[in-house]
């Protein structure tokens, strides 16, 4: 497209997506244009950090004392959430004097806490508190992190399938929220929409709502989208390209924010 | 220029998220207590009343403390990220407000009605802004103080043209007209720093 030789216009319409003014059509026109042109989407995100500062600016207030103490409060309650999730998730000691203690029962939340502390910051207490140091460390390392998110939606624009990534266990789950099935003789393959060069596959979905499919991250950072294909059973050759229509397609976000 | 030394704001407050990421509450409380001022200024801003400002504060706060440890992986400024949080709050805020009461989309505050209107400049604030956001304080000032407050209102709230101009009370035309020229001069103003 030709706008991309008029650099003060696509200044111009940067500014206003990033403002917030520039809205529908000419939206998604924008959009589309920035995730296949790297210099649309450099202006974009420049004009997204200046746009930032606007509320770095804003004039100062003093909230009421009140504010803090709820906060603190709410901080408290989430440390012991977290706690007594992690005690509730280790399993029950056998024995010993760890046990007779009853920590894990609840007597102390801020005690638990202090024992994911020393997950977390490497501590070495003795050797009892170890074993159970390590398999609090594993529960929490089985907890899954969701670094990306996509909603795949049909060109009806209906949401159809819900991804998220895991780097820490290098796994995409997708999570069927339509209500489409493949016949028999056809599978849903996931693809990969990297800002340069084909599509590349992210693996065949299985059978049932919720497919996994192990990622590193070099296969999900800096894509900015994703697509599901519709193929013969059993996905396309390796190497190949789609080969089977679009169903789904939609963005691929990191959660920051 | 500002802020350049090895011991800046921006590193002192890095180092407070950083902290706040492995739980340490004492870090959040000193991060609350160098920018809660700042930050609540923004959600005063986005939701122009001061009781639900607080509830976007503390929401606001809540969720620093839980996500402390994406910062890492953004490229933003410190302030400039906590202010997107704040504003996002805010604007959660207000959609849910506005969901949950269908008349509750229009009750105008007087924090806005009388920041277009009169001829005030509404100052900007500088403290604890970032190098980019001195930038940017540059340009906007050399702005109307007309076009300069609803570029801004544009932004804070997150409104389409159509909004400002019935928020603002003003034809939909001028509203074009205000934003249009005043993202011109922006963009011409924030070329030199680039």
């Amino acid at each position: 497209m030709n706008l991309t030789r008029n650099p003060a216009l696509v200044e111009q319409l940067a500014a206003s997506y990033a403002l917030g003014t520039l809205r529908g059509g000419a939206r998604r026109r924008f959009e589309a244009l920035a995730r296949t042109h790297a210099s649309v989407r450099a202006a974009a995100l420049i004009w997204q950090g200046r746009m930032a500062s606007v509320a770095e600016l804003q004039q100062q207030a003093a909230p009421s004392p009140a504010v803090w103490k709820r906060i603190e409060n709410l901080v408290n309650a989430d440390k012991q959430a977290r706690a007594m999730q992690a005690a509730r998730q280790a399993p029950a000691a056998t024995g010993g004097w760890w046990a007779s203690l009853g920590l894990w029962r609840g007597a102390t939340a801020a005690g638990a806490m202090a024992a994911v502390v020393a997950v977390v910051t490497g501590l070495n207490l003795n050797t009892a508190l170890n074993g159970q140091v390590e398999q609090l460390s594993a529960r929490l390392a089985a907890t899954p992190e969701i670094r990306y998110v996509a909603v795949l939606a049909d060109d009806k624009s209906a949401p159809s399938v819900l991804v998220t990534y895991d780097p820490k266990h290098s796994q995409l789950q997708l999570k069927h929220v339509g209500q489409f099935h493949p016949s028999p003789d056809k599978s849903l393959q996931l693809w990969a929409l990297p800002q340069a060069g084909g599509p590349r596959s992210l693996g065949v979905l299985g059978d049932g709502t919720v497919v996994r499919l192990p990622a590193g991250s070099d296969a999900v950072n800096q894509v900015p989208a994703l697509a599901i294909s519709l193929e013969p059973k059993g996905g396309v050759p390796a190497g190949s390209g789609p080969s089977g229509p679009v169903l789904f397609k939609g963005a691929l976000l990191q959660t920051t924010l | 220029m500002p802020f350049m030394n090895a011991e800046s704001p921006d590193s002192h407050l890095i180092a407070l998220i950083d902290r706040v990421a492995l739980a340490d509450e004492s870090a959040l409380r000193e991060l609350y207590e160098l920018t809660s001022s700042k930050l609540y200024g923004v959600a005063v801003r986005v939701v122009s009343n001061r009781s639900w400002a607080e509830d976007v504060l503390q929401e606001a706060f809540l969720n620093i403390w839980r996500i402390a440890g994406d910062y890492k992986a953004t490229l933003s400024p410190p302030m400039a990220w906590m202010c997107l949080i704040v504003r996002s709050r805010g604007l959660d805020f207000l959609r849910r407000r506005t969901s949950e009461r269908a008349d509750a989309g229009l009750e105008l505050d007087d924090v806005l009605s009388d920041t277009v209107e009169g001829d005030s400049p509404n100052p900007m604030d500088t403290a604890l802004a970032g190098e980019q956001a001195w930038a940017l304080h540059q340009c906007l000032s050399q702005l109307d103080n007309k076009q300069r407050e609803v570029v801004s209102l544009a932004y804070m709230r997150d409104l389409s043209h159509g909004e400002l101009a019935e928020q603002l009370k003003l034809p939909l035309g001028t509203v074009k007209t205000w934003i249009r020229r005043g993202l011109e001069q922006l963009r011409g103003c924030m070329a030199r720093f680039a």
